[in-house]
């Protein structure tokens, strides 16, 4: 009905579906129509755009002889829109509704105001649904928040809301909540259509697939804090700002080499009990895999002024950095060794040449925001937090010794003695 | 309605036909025994493998909520709607309204809509009023008419209430002391007879129509000065109206939705219901040039005065370069009225549970709004701070957009504020100035993020620590010696006089004749003078310039300052050290600036006009600048008037509060 206005597809070619081009171009028209800035993060259709990337960069406006993008059939075509930009008025439902489309509006709680005691605000929206005939347009809301990231909801259906409005399980987008770095974007045609992207689609394809986004668990944590008060001394409150700020220079420095690491032992713990650092805990603890290793990590590190402290073990095994940072604050980086059933981490003794492994079920990675930072922990966090402290991980232990507290603690032998040398520095 | 709503799908039943088959099979008697006992086991061993499952479903569950409901979309949450009420087709409401010495309530359809026995507590008129169409409560309030000018509230209050809505009245202990003339009139034009006769420790209800008919009126006189009228109760019935009839017919826009909304909801904010032009809830000020401050968010600090909330709003969204996006409301509890004024604006709010007692309260509530400030706005550096009891100069914006730069360069500074403490009618005169101050006045003040982040949040006062927030930021272990930017004419407005620590008589002493910047797109002066270093070079240039004053004259009367207009000068007080205000406090009551305590110093400097002249105060010898003073004046030394001074002194619940 809408009349073939892309020549080739009147053609109709044999696995083409001009219906989803029609549906995408009535939506951007009726995006631009209230100046609502989206773009497309749709991966399917970005992976085939990275394909081309520079030939489409290079021809903006180029017209282009076949529809090779949007004429896939699918059953949805997914953008973006960052809510900053937008001012949420009505009209452009209404507008919507005028031109055929139904819609659907998923909203929830502002995680945002999760951490806080006991404030509501209104609830926002996460994700919206145009539908059209047979095809879909699922446009995803995405927030800044403190950490400097973007980051979008679940999409969760709320009772009296239609199962089938669309075939919710084939969304690329809303099985769980997202995280992403703010994206460049780039104004193209492509099949005739102008649409702003990612401008290096194939990095955010590489985001896409590791965005899952874990909420610090701020209803227990209060619990936590009901139960154990926190500890709001002088001490506590300069040694917390040190630690964070020592853990935002580390995320600085690890980020620029391009080398991923997540919080470990005692900070992955005030994260996932109390949603701050443990002010007692004295060090920031942070995770490697030692197949991300690289031998520029201690110059960096010492050029952005935390010297290393020391060294223990190698590569090959047990490989352990520390660095000091300011006043006392030290700064523990553990590499982890893959097994085929369990990840686990070395430990040294300075003077006996003792070794020590800590055991962990095996983990993936996922975001978090923490002390206004956006970092990984482990997906399985419960698991990481259990095997490293035990079953009573709730409670609070003041004293701590790293060679026989851990629940996970094995003894692993003794360093040859003429390697001392070389696997356990000190400075 | 502007959500779509699918009809929920019915799920077929297929349970049942299985069952049946299975029921059919056990008729069979042949093969009974031995289905018996095959059940018997099969059934025991289903229920080891159910009990297993349901004990690990709920470790499960209760581990991973999000991974079970991240499987297949749904909430998790069952959103369960409240069933609403049935709509009532009811054309009579039955309203019962009670008169006493200790006790008022008011009850429509045996619904108890206001109920008031606390002790020393809701003495005066209570007014309540009804939708004439649905019945619902648009709004509560109580005139303390036993003492003055409430009369005067209440008389503006019903005027603002729209003809045709059900007006209830009640007295409780006493409402007629200070109940004048013109409100007595008012209440006769409703219809009330025995209003005009109302005396001391009568009891009173009233029910009836603005500009319509009267549904019932019962009094009952005192019999002697000593003792009040016998309790009344009024049983009466009200008539409703049609919808329609209750309705204004503005054209229908997003705006006009809005104003429907909040019109059939509540009362007592006039014109903006008005069937015929209403007021604008839309106020689109002229845009800033090069404005700075666009992308700041605005955080305004409620509580329940709602009409506060809808003045300072108005005021807010009509501040030239502002940015509706940007505000965010924080209303201290679940009230609902505050948060209807927040959406007829078409703003953000967000309510707080409360969770301490008064003055940790507002200190919480202001530490929550903050945080969360700050988090839905991580890109933000600053953050403006407002109360609901602020007017907002047309220039706020300009303002702060013209010196905002040096609270991001200047790590001398803590605050930039709009408020000046010494800011009165006969003391500022010039829109262009800028100070700096050792104090924090609050009141319209803009705080920067790294400050509250690292500083502030971090050991913000706990609840069990009954400070208030602004007395805490002023603390020399918080303030580390920092000062603030205020305008020598603020640029926000204190009209608040119903709060925490205020009361008439207080605010008519400390802010009514406080000066207020009305000129829009104010060109401020020589913005950069006011950094640190420089500000020492302007304030050396300043007492070079400045002409000594008569010092044997005294400094209280109008002529100590010789009748010129533009002019610098300077007088000297005795000031032993740094914290010795003994005579700066006698100068600012006779003065009649603030006084409570120590406000708009910077060391040991006081700036000013009287008569229209720079009039600077130095302490000597505790100010940097005493070297100024000629060898030939001595210093005026004034001494608080002994004793009865205490008794005269502001309630000291006042003393040196503000918010």
């Amino acid at each position: 009905q809408n009349g073939a206005a892309f020549s080739k597809v009147r053609g109709s070619q044999s696995g083409q579906d001009s219906t989803r081009w029609h549906v995408v171009r009535k939506f951007l028209g009726l995006i631009s129509t209230h100046n609502i800035p989206v773009y497309l993060i749709d991966p399917l259709i970005l992976g085939l755009v990275d394909k081309d990337i520079e030939q489409i960069r290079s021809s903006p406006d180029g017209l282009s002889p076949e529809c090779k993008y949007f004429c896939a059939p699918r059953d949805f075509t997914t953008f973006a829109l960052l809510e900053k930009t937008w001012k949420h008025e009505v009209g452009l439902f209404r507008t919507a509704e005028k031109m055929g489309f139904q819609w659907l509006k998923i909203i929830n709680k502002d995680p945002r105001l999760d951490g806080m005691d006991d404030l509501s605000g209104m609830e926002i929206p996460l994700h919206y649904i145009f539908k059209l005939a047979s095809h879909a347009i699922h446009l995803v809301v995405f927030y800044e928040r403190s950490g400097n990231f973007l980051w979008h909801g679940p999409l969760r259906l709320k009772q009296h809301m239609d199962r089938k409005f669309v075939p919710f399980r084939k969304l690329h987008f809303g099985r769980y909540p997202g995280a992403y770095e703010k994206p460049e974007l780039l104004l193209v045609s492509i099949d005739d259509l102008k649409v702003q992207i990612p401008k290096n689609p194939s990095s955010f394809l590489e985001e896409v697939s590791h965005s899952r986004f874990l909420e610090c668990r701020y209803r227990e944590a209060r619990a936590f804090f009901q139960l154990y008060s926190d500890d709001a001394s002088l001490d506590a409150v300069e040694f917390r700002k040190k630690a964070k700020s020592l853990l935002h220079l580390a995320a600085l420095t690890l980020n620029n080499l391009g080398v991923k690491f997540w919080l470990s032992s005692g900070t992955c713990l005030g994260w996932y009990r109390q949603c701050n650092i443990i002010p007692y805990s004295k060090d920031v603890d942070l995770g490697i895999f030692i197949r991300d290793y690289k031998a520029d990590i201690i110059p960096a590190f010492q050029k952005a002024g935390l010297p290393l402290k020391h060294k223990f073990g190698k590569v090959e095994d047990s490989l352990e950095l520390s660095f000091q940072g300011e006043d006392d604050v030290k700064l523990d980086i553990f590499f982890f060794y893959e097994e085929d059933d369990h990840i686990w981490n070395g430990g040294t003794q300075a003077k006996s040449g003792k070794k020590f492994k800590y055991l962990f079920p095996k983990f993936s990675l996922c975001w978090t925001e923490f002390v206004e930072l956006k970092v990984h922990v482990p997906c399985e966090t419960l698991q990481y937090v259990e095997a490293n402290y035990g079953p009573e991980w709730k409670v609070p232990v003041k004293t701590w010794d790293w060679k026989s507290s851990p629940f996970n603690v094995q003894d692993n032998g003794v360093w040859p003695i003429d390697e001392w040398d070389n696997v356990i520095q000190i400075y | 309605m502007e959500e779509w709503k699918p009809n929920p799908a019915v799920k077929p039943h297929k349970k049942r036909s299985w069952y049946l088959a299975w029921k059919y099979k056990l008729m069979n008697q042949r093969a009974l025994r031995k289905l018996c006992q095959t059940g018997a086991v099969l059934f025991l061993l289903v229920t080891v493998i159910v009990n297993i499952k349901l004990i690990l479903d709920t470790r499960r569950a209760a581990y991973e909520e999000e991974e079970e409901s991240a499987q297949d979309y749904d909430d998790e949450m069952l959103n369960v709607e409240v069933p609403r009420h049935p709509v009532n087709n009811k054309k009579v409401l039955d309203v019962e309204v009670y008169s006493s010495r200790s006790k008022v309530y008011v009850a429509v359809d045996g619904t108890t809509v206001l109920e008031d026995e606390a002790r020393e507590q809701g003495r005066g008129i209570h007014v309540i009023v009804l939708n004439q169409a649905t019945g619902h409560v648009m709004a509560k309030r109580v005139f303390d008419t036993y003492s003055p000018h409430e009369d005067e509230a209440m008389v503006l209050f019903l005027n603002m209430v729209a003809r045709g809505r059900i007006l209830i009245f009640t007295i409780k202990d006493e409402g007629s002391f200070h109940l004048k003339e013109t409100a007595k009139n008012v209440l006769k034009s409703l219809g009330s007879q025995v209003a005009p006769f109302l005396s001391w420790r009568d009891m009173w209800t009233f029910v009836g129509k603005k500009g319509g008919e009267v549904y019932g009126e019962k009094h009952a006189k005192s019999p002697a000065l000593s003792t009040w009228g016998d309790p009344v109760l009024l049983k009466t019935e009200v008539h409703l109206t049609s919808v329609e009839d209750a309705e204004c017919h503005w054209p229908d826009t997003e705006l006009n939705r809005r104003r429907k909304r909040f019109c059939s909801k509540v009362e007592g904010y006039g014109s903006v219901c008005s069937c015929k032009d209403p007021t604008p809830i839309e106020f689109n000020p002229d845009p800033l040039k090069d404005n700075k401050v666009f992308d700041v968010p605005v955080a305004v600090i409620a509580g329940n005065r709602p009409n506060y909330l809808y003045r300072m709003l108005r005021s807010l969204l009509s501040a030239q370069g502002v940015n509706p996006q940007m505000i965010t409301v924080f209303i201290d509890g679940y009230y609902e009225e505050p948060m209807d004024v927040v959406e007829l604006f078409g703003l953000s709010g967000i309510q707080h549970t409360p969770i301490s007692i008064k003055n940790a309260r507002v200190s919480q509530h202001y530490k929550a709004s903050l945080t969360a400030t700050f988090n839905l706005f991580p890109d933000a550096k600053f953050a403006v701070v407002l109360e609901e009891d602020l007017d907002i100069s047309v220039d706020f914006f300009s303002f702060l957009s013209q010196s905002i730069h040096l609270l991001e360069e200047d790590e001398s500074l803590y605050c930039i504020s709009a408020w000046n403490d010494q800011g009165y009618e006969h003391t500022a005169e010039d829109p262009s100035l800028l100070y700096r101050v050792e104090t924090m006045p609050g009141l319209g003040w803009v705080l920067r993020k790294s400050l509250y982040k690292d500083e502030l949040e971090p050991k913000w006062p706990t609840p069990e620590k009954l400070w208030d927030w602004d007395m805490w930021m002023r603390m020399p272990e918080q303030r580390k010696g920092r000062e603030c930017i205020i305008p020598d004419i603020s640029r926000s407005y204190h009209f608040g006089i119903v709060g925490l620590n205020m009361n008439g008589y207080f605010h008519e002493a400390y802010f009514k004749k406080h000066k207020f910047n009305t000129v829009p797109n104010v060109q401020l002066k020589n913005v950069e003078s006011l950094r640190k270093d420089n500000y020492e070079t302007e304030i050396h240039r300043l007492l070079g310039e400045a002409e000594v004053l008569d010092h044997s004259k005294n400094p209280c009367e109008d002529s100590f300052v010789p009748d010129t207009e533009g002019r610098v000068y300077v007088m000297f007080i005795r000031m032993e050290q740094e914290a010795d205000f003994t005579t700066w406090t006698q100068l600012a009551k006779c003065l009649h600036i603030w006084d409570l305590d120590v406000r708009g110093n910077h060391k040991g400097l006081w700036r000013l006009f009287r008569k229209k002249n720079h009039f600077l105060v130095v302490g000597v010898p505790a100010s940097p600048y005493s070297s100024k003073k000629p060898s030939s004046v001595t210093p005026v030394f004034m001494e608080p008037p002994a004793k009865e001074e205490g008794a005269v002194a502001v309630p000291a619940v006042a003393a040196a509060e503000q918010t």
